[in-house]
């Protein structure tokens, strides 16, 4: 699913976000990036997603090349993925409901399911009674279950969550990146960032990515 | 295309949301389009306007062609007929001398009495032509070769003054127009723009979940639109108005400027201005969208 070799990542200021990097993600995996702020976690999740290209080596995902002159590729790569951005990046002035079907308008799903598969996705992260809230009465614990929602509802081939359990106390936290894996399945992948490493100690994963500075500290695999 | 009627719906309660959202905002962007679609309007009619008052001006554009005593009757029939059927001839008729003569009596008027000094009518009969005032230098470089031909009175001067004043105007409405219409577009985008501009965090968003370009910019060239044609109907509802009030003040101190129809006018008015709304506001959308694809 992710492939990537001897990656680097220079920004154009100068400075070196990745160095070295080498990953391999299969379907069904589990994968903990950790560390702390500035140590490229975000911009490991922006290359998968295609938002920067390597300035050295090389990095597909699920088959698609992340370089320049790969846009409409990558365009087509990113309708197969389930981000669940930072800051959830839900449409204000839209109800729950709506922000769930807007990731999904555009993936041919039929027109008579697209309701059902957004609802579906919202009751699975316990929150069919806030379909109908504006996004902006909801909480913080509430909009990352409704960024999680719509990142499911797409039926994406790998899950990115980039640093879901951040402002969450340690319950919601864990509640959080238990709901995240249980979406894992054979052919799905979930790749979690977050720099609250003590978190995971407790959570079931394949690999486990400590990185530092840019360049991956340790790695060790888990069991799910 | 497939996506776009499949999410028509949805498009268009995007549209309502975003302008919603923005309320303020577009209703200032609003009223700025109906603003200059307005001045559009009233450059257009001007410009019809004058271009009739010109039109019917060059139409009284007239010589006179006097031909020699000797050639009798026929002779002038002959000529008539020879003239009708050259390039640049509106009309043209013999006037005979009783004509020429009650036509002086009528120009002179109080002043007439002096005609009754003479004891023969001192007029003679000539050829009136009404002309295509372009066509001027060679149809009097025709005339010129034609025998029996006396003399040519051409008003030149006058023509030459009449054509040079339709020449500036036709320039000068092409350019007033030319002028408000690339206003109007640059208007439009950059509204259009600033529309994007606002939203911006959302096209991110749909742009990383692998939205395709067409379906995040359709909601943004359909608002563009909904304010440009919204824009454009109220100015030629305001036009037609406008124009009503200046056909009724004009009537009564200018009867003689020869105003086309007010019915012609304000539909065609309402024609022009709504289509231009519609291309300014694509047209504008699509410069918009691109300009901040871009950014």
């Amino acid at each position: 699913m992710v492939e990537a070799k001897g990656v680097f990542l220079k920004y154009p200021d100068g400075t070196i976000a990745l160095k070295d990097i080498n990953l391999q993600v299969i379907p069904g995996d589990i994968i903990y990036i950790t560390g702390p702020s500035g140590s490229g976690k975000t911009s490991l999740l922006k290359l998968l997603m295609g938002v920067e290209y390597p300035t050295e080596g090389n990095i597909s995902v699920l088959g698609q090349p992340i370089a320049k002159g790969q846009e409409s590729g990558i365009r087509r790569l990113r309708t197969a993925l389930g981000p669940v951005f930072q800051e959830f990046r839900l449409i204000k002035g839209r109800t729950a409901l709506e922000n769930v079907m807007l990731g999904m308008r555009f993936l041919n799903v039929p027109k008579g399911q697209l309701k059902d598969i957004a609802k579906d996705a919202i009751k699975s992260v316990g929150l069919e009674s806030k379909e109908l809230s504006l996004v902006e009465n909801l909480s913080w614990g509430e909009c990352q279950r409704i960024a999680i929602a719509r990142a499911v509802a797409r039926k994406p081939a790998l899950i990115l969550a980039d640093e879901p359990t951040g402002n969450l106390d340690k319950d919601n936290a864990l509640n959080i990146l238990e709901l995240l894996t249980s979406f894992k399945d054979k052919s799905t992948a979930v790749i979690i960032t977050t720099h609250a490493t003590h978190l995971i100690e407790e959570k079931r994963f394949t690999k486990h990515i400590q990185m530092n500075r840019g360049i991956i500290d340790f790695e060790r695999l888990g069991v799910t | 295309m497939k996506n776009i009627f499949y999410n028509l719906g949805y498009f268009l309660r995007e549209v309502k949301t975003v302008i919603r959202l923005n309320a303020l905002s577009n209703l200032f962007s609003f009223l700025s389009t109906t603003l200059i679609f307005f001045i559009l309007a009233m450059v257009i009619s001007g410009w019809w306007i004058s271009g009739k008052v010109v039109e019917a001006i060059q139409g009284e554009a007239e010589i006179s062609v006097y031909y020699e005593d000797g050639i009798g009757n026929s002779g002038a029939m002959e000529l008539l007929d020879k003239i009708k059927s050259m390039k640049g001839v509106r009309e043209a008729r013999v006037v005979d001398e009783s004509e020429a003569y009650m036509r002086m009596e009528e120009i002179l008027g109080k002043d007439a009495l002096v005609l009754e000094y003479f004891d023969e009518n001192p007029f003679s009969s000539f050829i009136e032509i009404n002309i295509h005032i372009e066509e001027m230098s060679s149809l009097l470089d025709k005339l010129s070769t034609i025998p029996g031909i006396e003399h040519v009175r051409d008003n030149r001067e006058i023509l030459e003054k009449l054509q040079d004043i339709s020449n500036a105007l036709s320039i000068i409405g092409y350019l007033v127009v030319a002028a408000v219409g690339i206003t109007t577009l640059v208007i439009i985008s950059h509204i259009i723009r600033m529309g994007i501009n606002d939203n911006k965090e959302q096209i991110n968003t749909l742009r990383l979940m692998g939205a395709p370009e067409v379906f995040i910019g359709f909601p943004f060239l359909l608002e563009g639109l909904a304010l440009t044609l919204g824009g454009g109907i109220l100015a030629s509802v305001l036009g037609a108005v406008t124009l009503k009030y200046a056909y009724a003040q004009m009537a009564g101190p200018l009867p003689f400027i020869p105003l086309p129809p007010i019915g012609v006018l304000v539909s065609n008015l309402f024609l022009v201005i709504v289509s231009l709304s519609i291309i300014l506001g694509m047209a504008g959308s699509f410069f918009g969208l691109a300009s901040a694809r871009k950014k």
